[in-house]
C-alpha cells in the first residue's frame, strides 16, 4: 500500500511548483518539453502502479498508451465524436484491453509475465500497422484537441495545453494514490508479498491483478490520448516496445513503488534527453550509464536513495515536534 | 464437518499420502501427530487445495470440495496457518489481521476507501487480537515483534477470516516449551464451534488440546482415536520414541 511521507509531500510540492512555474513562463520549446514530461509522468505512474506495487513488470504499457492514442484519434476522426467523449472512450477502451491482458497474464510470474505482456504489446503493434483504418505505416493525422472555450480556455495555445496536461497529471496521481490506498490496493500489496497466503485467505488473486492492471491501463490510455493531442498526429511507432522499455527505465531510475520517484524520473529523463541530444547524439549512452550507476548503487532509484537517506529522519523529526508534550524519557525508561 | 476419503498423493515415486480417511465432527479438536516427513504438511496442502490429490476426495460440511481452488475453499470457511510464517513483514500486526479480515468481509476488491477502516473489519481485528493475545502488539510492525508473537499472529491471520474449520500446521514450532504451553491454553479458549485440526510435533503438548488424535507415519494413518488410547499404544511409542521419552 502507498503511504505519503513528509519527504514525498515535499518533493511532490517542489515538482508541482516547478512545473507550474515552467508552464507559466517557458517559451514554445520549453512548453513542448514540459508537455512531454507530463505525458511520460502519467505513463510511468501507470507502470509504477502495477510494477512497483504489484510486482507486475509490464512491457506493454507503451502499447497501451499507443492504443489510447489511436482510440482517441479514431473516435474523433472516424466516429466524429467530440474530443472529450472520445477521451473518455479512449480511457475506457484502453482500460478494458488492459484488464483482459492482466487477467490472462495473472498466472504468470517474473520473466514469464514480462514476456507475456511483451507479446501482447507486439501483437497490438503489428495489428496497428496492418489496419488501414488506423493509417498503417502513415499514422493518423488531424487529431483535434478538446474544446474548452466554454471555460474560456483555448487548448490550441501551447501554454493552455500544458496546463491542461498538468491538471491531467495531478488527477492521474490522485487516482493512483486512491487506488493504492483502497481495499484493492491493500490486497495488491498482500499479493505482491505473498500470493499464496492471500489465496488461502479467500482472495481471488487474478481478479485483483486484472483490476489493477485495468485501472493502470486507463491511465496509460489517458497518457496516449494526451500524446495524440499534443502533436495532433499518431505514429504507430508509439506502440513499439521501446516505449515500454523507456518507461520502465524511468520508473527504475526514479524509484520503483514510490509514485513520486517515477515523477522525478520522468522529469530527469526528458530533461536529460533534450539537454544531451543538443550536445551529443549518444545521449542514450549517458542515460544507460546513469541507469547502471543507479542500479549498481543498490538504491531504489534517485528518489529511493533520497528516501533511504532522509525519509525516516524527517518523519521522526516531524513526529517528535508534534509530540513535544509527551516526555520521551518515559518511554526510554521502560 | 471435514472429511477425507482415501486420499493419496505421490511426489514422483515417493508416496507421501497413503489412503488417508479422516472424519472430523463439528467442533472437534483433533491433533495430528507424526514424525518429520510423515506427510502431515502435505495432508494440509491437500485439504486446503494447494495440492491436488492423485485420488480420493475432500469434503467440507458434507460437500465434495476436491475440485475447488484454494480461494473458494477459504471462502467456504476452511482456513489454515503455515508451519513457516507467511506474514506480511512490512505491515503492522493490526494490518496483517486487517488484510485477512478485509478479504473475509468482501472488502478486498473495494475501490473506494481503505478496507481496514471499515467497522466490520475493525471488529474482527479487535476480536481476533483478543483471542490470540495480540492486543499489546497491534501497532508494532511484524519485524519488531518476537518470534513467538509472530507465531501467534500466523494463527491470528488465519482466524481473521472467521473460519468454521481451522487447520494449524505446528503452531508452536520453534517457540520454547513455556510459551508453547501458553499458546495451547489460548487454543483451548477458542470458540467451541470452531473445528480444529492441529499438527503438533510435541506429543506431550498434543494432549493439552486434543479431543481426538490421529497419528501419521509414512503417509499412513496408524492411529485414530482418543488421547487416552494413544498414550497406551505400543505402536505409537515405537514410532514416537524420542518425543515420548522427553515428555
Ligand atoms: N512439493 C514437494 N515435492 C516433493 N517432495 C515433497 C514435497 N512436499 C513434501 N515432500 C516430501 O514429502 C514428505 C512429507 O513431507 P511433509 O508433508 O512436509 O512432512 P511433515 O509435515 O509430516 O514433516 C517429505 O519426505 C518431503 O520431502
Ligand atoms: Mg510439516
Amino acid at each position: 500500500m502507498f503511504r505519503h511521507t513528509f519527504l514525498r509531500y515535499a518533493v511532490l510540492a517542489l515538482l508541482a511548483a516547478a512545473a507550474l512555474l515552467r508552464a507559466l513562463t517557458a517559451g514554445y520549446f520549453g512548453l513542448e518539453i514540459l508537455a512531454e514530461i507530463l505525458i511520460l509522468a502519467i505513463l510511468v505512474l501507470a507502470l509504477d502502479m502495477v510494477a512497483g506495487f504489484g510486482g507486475m513488470v509490464s512491457l506493454c504499457h507503451g502499447a497501451l498508451m499507443g492504443l489510447g492514442a489511436y482510440a482517441y484519434g479514431v473516435l474523433c476522426v472516424h466516429a466524429g465524436l467530440a474530443p472529450l467523449p472520445a477521451l473518455a472512450g479512449a480511457i475506457a477502451l484502453t482500460g478494458a484491453v488492459a484488464w483482459a491482458i492482466g487477467a490472462i497474464c495473472a498466472r504468470a510470474h517474473g520473466i514469464f509475465f514480462i514476456m507475456a505482456t511483451l507479446a501482447f504489446g507486439q501483437m497490438a503493434y503489428s495489428w496497428v500497422f496492418e489496419t488501414p483504418l488506423l493509417g498503417g505505416d502513415d499514422g493518423l493525422g488531424g487529431i483535434p484537441r478538446p474544446d474548452l472555450s466554454l471555460l474560456g480556455i483555448d487548448l490550441s495555445d501551447s501554454r493552455s495545453f500544458v496546463l491542461f496536461c498538468l491538471a491531467a497529471t495531478a488527477l492521474a496521481y490522485g487516482a493512483a494514490v486512491l487506488v493504492l490506498r483502497s481495499g484493492l490496493g491493500r490486497s495488491l500489496g498482500g499479493v505482491m508479498h505473498n500470493e499464496q497466503r492471500m489465496r488461502a485467505l479467500g482472495l481471488t488473486v487474478w481478479r485483483v491483478k486484472a483490476d489493477v492492471f485495468g485501472l493502470s491501463g486507463m491511465l496509460a490510455g489517458l497518457a496516449g490520448a494526451l500524446a495524440a493531442m499534443q502533436v495532433m498526429y499518431i505514429s504507430p511507432g508509439l506502440l513499439a516496445w521501446t516505449t515500454s522499455g523507456e518507461a520502465l527505465v524511468v520508473v527504475i531510475l526514479g524509484g520503483l513503488g514510490t509514485l513520486v520517484g517515477p515523477l522525478v524520473g520522468a522529469a530527469a529523463f526528458v530533461t536529460l534527453k533534450h539537454g544531451l541530444s543538443g550536445v551529443t547524439s549518444h545521449w542514450h549512452l549517458v542515460v544507460g550509464l546513469i541507469l547502471i550507476a543507479v542500479v549498481m548503487s543498490r538504491a531504489n532509484g534517485l528518489f529511493g536513495w533520497l528516501e533511504a537517506r532522509w525519509g525516516a529522519r524527517l518523519d521522526r523529526r516531524l513526529a517528535d515536534a508534534t509530540r513535544e508534550d509527551t516526555p520521551r524519557e518515559a518511554t526510554n525508561d521502560a | 464437518m471435514l472429511e477425507t476419503r482415501d486420499l493419496t498423493k505421490s511426489f514422483g515415486a515417493m508416496q507421501v499420502t497413503r489412503g488417508v480417511s479422516l472424519r472430523l465432527e463439528r467442533g472437534e479438536r483433533r491433533v495430528i501427530l507424526g514424525p518429520n516427513g510423515a506427510g502431515k504438511t502435505t495432508l494440509f496442502n491437500l485439504l486446503a487445495g494447494e495440492l491436488a490429490p492423485d485420488s480420493g476426495a475432500v469434503l467440507l460440511a458434507g460437500e465434495d470440495i476436491t475440485a475447488l481452488p484454494v480461494a473458494r475453499r477459504a471462502r467456504r470457511g476452511l482456513s489454515r496457518s503455515y508451519q513457516k510464517n507467511t506474514l506480511f513483514d512490512g505491515l503492522s500486526v493490526e494490518e496483517n489481521l486487517g488484510l485477512a479480515a478485509a478479504v473475509h468481509c468482501g472488502q478486498g476488491m473495494r475501490l473506494w476507501g481503505d478496507s481496514l477502516a471499515r467497522p466490520e473489519v475493525r471488529e474482527i481485528v479487535a476480536e481476533v487480537a483478543e483471542m490470540v493475545q495480540l492486543v499489546p502488539h497491534l501497532h508494532a510492525r511484524v519485524s519488531e515483534v518476537s518470534y513467538g508473537v509472530r507465531r501467534q499472529l500466523e494463527v491470528g491471520v488465519a482466524l481473521a477470516t472467521r473460519p468454521s474449520v481451522l487447520l494449524m500446521d505446528e503452531p508452536t514450532s520453534g517457540v520454547g516449551p513455556e510459551m508453547a504451553r501458553g499458546f495451547h491454553r489460548l487454543l483451548a479458549d477458542l470458540p467451541r464451534s470452531l473445528t480444529l485440526l492441529i499438527i503438533e510435533h510435541d506429543m506431550d503438548l498434543a494432549f493439552d488440546v486434543a479431543d481426538t488424535i490421529t497419528v501419521l507415519n509414512y503417509g499412513e494413518v496408524v492411529f485414530d482415536g482418543l488421547p487416552e488410547a494413544a498414550r497406551g499404544s505400543r505402536l505409537l511409542q515405537e514410532i514416537y520414541m524420542g518425543d515420548w521419552s522427553d515428555a
